[in-house]
């Protein structure tokens, strides 16, 4: 149960910048994930809200208390790594006590807290065991069940999924936010899986090159992201990119890519300003597949070659290669489409995401509508 | 095919013949009579078997059975002293960026390399204003010269292999660093802490100029020394009775040598394989 | 707005816990090479009755004249670089060939052919001493049996063939410990590279040298650094066969320096031997690190 702050932090190592000018704000009890491409900086980050790592600038607060130079083992958390940190010599039970121990706890007290968490991540019978006797799922309940113990005020969880096979990493989130129900601290959680961070979030921290992109919830972040990366990390299949021209005819605004031309509304048209090109981005789902290739008003009806088709089952992914860039569609089954077939994609103008071309920052969102 | 497998047999058995037969030679002239021992033309194998020689050892002019005792202890003393003195180094060097790791690394790599001799004379004066010639203490000081930076660099490498986040957990835990290393990492790394003690044992065991140069006394000597003493006293020409000695020198260190040969490859290789 | 420079309670545990090695190194081996910088620069003979007194570099001038250190020194390099040279060829070649043999008996034949390495050094020096016997020594005696020679050879006492006869026992006492690193570094080959160079048809020498021998060669150049800091080293082994002789064939500096330490008491051209000694040592490691490092 703590608040977090996280004020200006930065880390370099000799002349590698690995964290800039970081702010966050965590509220007490909150799930926040840390999300983004390895290198981004997110477990450098989650390291020094645990004390593992001490920033080289910036400042770390929890509730009222400036925790910068307050020991690891002071900080009252709990981390589970990725490869779990089990205590190979000792069996689960002495692993689960053996925090506990520290804190100079009855036996009795040890003992039944041990078992009451045992009880709850279902890993009861598996007390008197060797990590080395448990499957990987087994020892991430081991791992989680040794930080639950402790009773802290915040959770740290560094990819603690990323070991296991995709059916039991579904299964163990489901656990993960079950369990954080149960015990009300306030949780970090750092993956490179934006799926993982979008089911599991209360908040996500979009981070890349060390920097903080984006913070919001899911749907903020996937409805308005605030730059290219965010728009193109955030979402399955990834959304789409093409650089158009602006064109300005009188008062009027529009954007050109090869033989696709969409003209913007007003309000719209003030954001892209000056711009001589711009990047457009569309979210799979708004595309679709047709079959007159005629421009239509208020859309961007674009042709390209099909490179890839994904079958889902229900739906299939196309991938198009159009001028200027790549666009994915994210279709029913209804119609055939193959590799190497020119289609003709169609999506509402409402519905674009404008980037700037130079600096990727979102220009304006779209226009919120039929969802 | 077959004719390539044959000559590696054979290499193969050459190899072996050609590591056992001096050990074979050692054991088989420590049984036999003074007389067979220095023959002029060598028997294959003691045609009077005797167990002379060895009785000569323990009840002869030489008081074997004190050498024995005395490299027992200076060994035994010199590895666990140097393992307890570099374990908390070692640890802070494998886990550590601190400002002078550099220099203590590359400080410990020298005296690696430094030959002994060249401590020689300053640390007999220096024994000798501490009133510690002729002293076991004395030995063991001079052996910890090459045994601690030894067990420093071998078990670094053995604290290496143990995943950080393990360690890291603890932290979290609130464990000081003193009962990480002595609670978490030393019951993981415990074969690498005796093989690492057994190695300075051996070294300690080989060691020559130092007993020869620090002891004056006779009956405070240690084996090897004592193996050269006598040859120019008790045993000029009694062949047998060196192989006898020969033999009780050797079976303490061989024993130690097999129980952690396996451990050792791991020790070895992880520093060399890798790099220094 | 506070930046936190040193990591606090992070940096205190360091300094006690290398502070005990750092410490005694410092006394036991840090103190001993400085006074034998002085000492190099000092006549000091431990029998004369007059005090150490400062001679400047005169220790170092009588030693480049000295002809027995320039033949110590060639001594130590022949039966340092032949020694290890030896050692780590025979030691490849057992452990390739005890690699083809794949089963589990093959544990004790390796433990077998560690067993010279277990021997102590002046065991080993005395065995060999009494093998290399002119009269009685078996060496000779398998020689003229099998018709090979027509006399008794004097191994240790021919000037020419002392060292070479030295040689051949620390060679067998090194050859195992060549062979266990090579053998641990070949397990250590991917089974996946080994595969695809047999896909690719490689066989017999070239999967040897093309394949093999660039995985070895980490663990040959270190291991042969660490023996040749070793041979530099080697006492036991050369005192306790020969005592640097016939006259000093068989003189390496580690004798020499103990001869004249030991024997003649001149602890001060002792120690300047020492010095020459340490920086010739210390510039070849430096050049072979720096070599290792380059490829």
């Amino acid at each position: 149960m703590a608040r977090i702050s996280l004020r200006n932090v930065g880390k370099r190592y000799d002349d590698v910048v690995a964290l800039a000018e970081c702010n966050l704000e965590i509220a007490d009890r909150e799930f926040v994930v840390l999300v983004g491409p390895s290198g981004s900086g997110k477990t450098t980050l989650l390291r020094i809200i645990a004390g593992l790592e001490h920033m080289s600038a910036g400042d770390v607060w929890f509730d009222e208390r400036r925790v910068n130079d307050v020991d690891v083992g002071d900080r009252d958390i709990a981390m589970v790594f990725q490869n779990y940190g089990l205590y190979p010599h000792m069996s689960v039970y002495d692993n689960m006590a053996f925090g506990l121990r520290r804190r100079k706890l009855a036996p009795a007290d040890i003992d039944a807290r041990v078992r009451r968490t045992a009880q709850l991540l279902d890993i009861a019978p598996l007390l008197a065991r060797r990590p080395r006797q448990l499957s990987g799922g087994q020892r991430q309940r081991v791992a989680l069940g040794r930080a639950i113990v402790r009773d802290p005020a915040v959770f740290l969880l560094d990819e603690p999924l990323s070991n296991l096979d995709a059916h039991l990493r579904v299964q163990m989130r489901a656990e993960i936010l079950k369990v954080h129900r149960a015990v009300t601290a306030t949780a970090v959680y750092v993956t490179h899986d934006q799926v993982e961070a979008l089911t599991m979030g209360d908040r996500i921290v979009v981070m890349h090159q060390g920097r903080i992109q984006q913070v919001g919830t899911p749907a903020e972040l996937y409805d308005n992201p605030v730059n290219r990366f965010v728009a193109g990390f955030i979402g399955t299949p990834a959304m789409g990119f093409i650089e158009c021209s602006v064109e300005r005819t009188g008062n009027e605004v529009a954007l050109r890519a090869g033989d696709a031309r969409v003209g913007l509304a007003p309000q719209r048209a003030q954001a892209v300003d000056r711009a001589s090109t711009v990047v457009v981005g569309v979210r799979p789902e708004r595309l679709s597949l047709v079959d007159d290739a005629s421009a239509h008003a208020d859309t961007l009806t674009v042709r390209g070659v099909v490179q890839v088709v994904e079958m889902l089952g229900s739906e299939q992914y196309v991938h198009v290669e159009v001028p200027a860039g790549m666009l994915t569609a994210r279709v029913t089954r209804d119609r055939p489409v193959k590799p190497e077939e020119i289609v003709t994609l169609r999506a509402a103008a409402r519905h674009l995401h404008l980037f700037d071309a130079a600096t990727g920052a979102a220009l304006t969102a779209p226009v919120r509508g039929e969802i | 095919m077959r004719a390539s497998r044959i000559v590696q047999a054979i290499a193969l058995g050459l190899a072996l013949a050609w590591s056992l037969a001096p050990i074979y030679w050692m054991l088989a002239t420590s049984f036999k009579n003074e007389l067979e021992a220095s023959a002029l033309d060598p028997t294959l194998w003691p045609h009077a078997a005797t167990l002379d020689n060895y009785r000569g050892l323990v009840g002869g002019t030489l008081p074997f059975p004190t050498f024995f005792v005395n490299t027992v202890v200076t060994c035994l003393a010199t590895a666990a002293v140097a393992v307890a003195i570099a374990l908390p180094a070692a640890y802070a060097l494998s886990r550590a960026r601190f400002r002078s790791r550099g220099a203590v690394a590359y400080g410990i790599l020298v005296s690696r390399m430094l030959p002994l001799v060249v401590l020689l004379a300053p640390l007999y004066l220096l024994l000798l204003h501490a009133h510690l010639l002729d002293s076991n203490l004395g030995l063991v000081v001079g052996f910890t010269t090459f045994g601690l930076p030894f067990a420093v660099w071998m078990l670094k490498t053995f604290i290496d292999a143990v995943p950080i986040e393990i360690e890291e957990s603890a932290r979290v835990d609130g464990y000081p660093r003193w009962q990480i290393l002595l609670r978490v990492v030393v019951p993981l790394i415990l074969p690498g802490v005796l093989t690492t003690a057994t190695f300075v044992f051996m070294d300690a065991w080989n060691n020559l100029i130092f007993p020869l140069s620090f002891m004056t006394t006779l009956e405070k000597q240690t084996l090897p020394a004592a193996l050269v003493v006598s040859f120019t006293g008790q045993f000029k020409t009694d062949w047998g009775g060196m192989m006898a000695a020969a033999t009780v020198t050797t079976l303490p260190l061989m024993v130690a040598f097999f129980a952690v040969q396996r451990s050792m490859v791991r020790g070895l290789t992880a520093g060399a394989v890798a790099g220094v | 707005m506070a930046a936190g420079r040193r990591p606090p309670g992070a940096e205190p545990w360091l300094d006690w816990m290398v502070l005990p090695t750092v410490g005694v190194l410092a006394v036991v081996v840090g103190y001993p090479v400085v006074y034998t910088l002085v000492l190099s620069a000092q006549h000091y003979n431990f029998l004369e009755p007059e005090p150490a007194r400062f001679i400047g570099a005169a220790n170092y001038a009588q030693l480049v004249a000295d002809r027995i250190f320039w033949q110590a020194l060639g001594n130590t390099a022949i039966y340092t670089f032949g020694s290890v040279l030896a050692a780590a060829l025979l030691g490849l070649v057992l452990a390739l060939l005890v690699e083809t043999y794949a089963s589990p008996r093959m544990r004790l034949v390796r433990a077998l052919l560690l067993t010279p390495w277990a021997v102590p050094f002046v065991v080993t020096a005395f065995l060999f001493r009494y093998m290399y016997l002119q009269n009685g020594g078996v060496v000779n005696a398998v020689l003229l049996h099998a018709g090979i020679v027509r006399a008794p050879v004097a191994w240790l006492n021919n000037a020419s063939l002392a060292l070479p006869s030295v040689m051949v026992a620390n060679v067998w006492t090194m050859t195992p410990f060549f062979f266990l690193l090579l053998s641990a570094a070949l397990a250590g080959i991917p089974n996946e590279v080994i595969e695809s160079a047999r896909v690719d048809r490689a066989r017999g020498m070239s999967m040897i040298v093309g394949i093999k021998l660039p995985f070895l060669r980490s663990a040959l150049l270190v291991g042969s650094l660490l023996m040749v800091i070793s041979n530099f080293n080697d006492f036991a082994k050369i005192w306790a066969t020969t005592q640097g002789g016939p006259g000093y064939a068989t003189t390496t500096l580690v004798v020499y320096v103990y001869r004249l330490a030991f024997e003649n008491f001149q602890f001060g051209y002792a120690s300047a031997m020492g010095v020459v000694w340490l920086l010739l040592l210390m510039g070849f490691a430096v050049a072979y690190l720096r070599a290792l490092r380059l490829r």
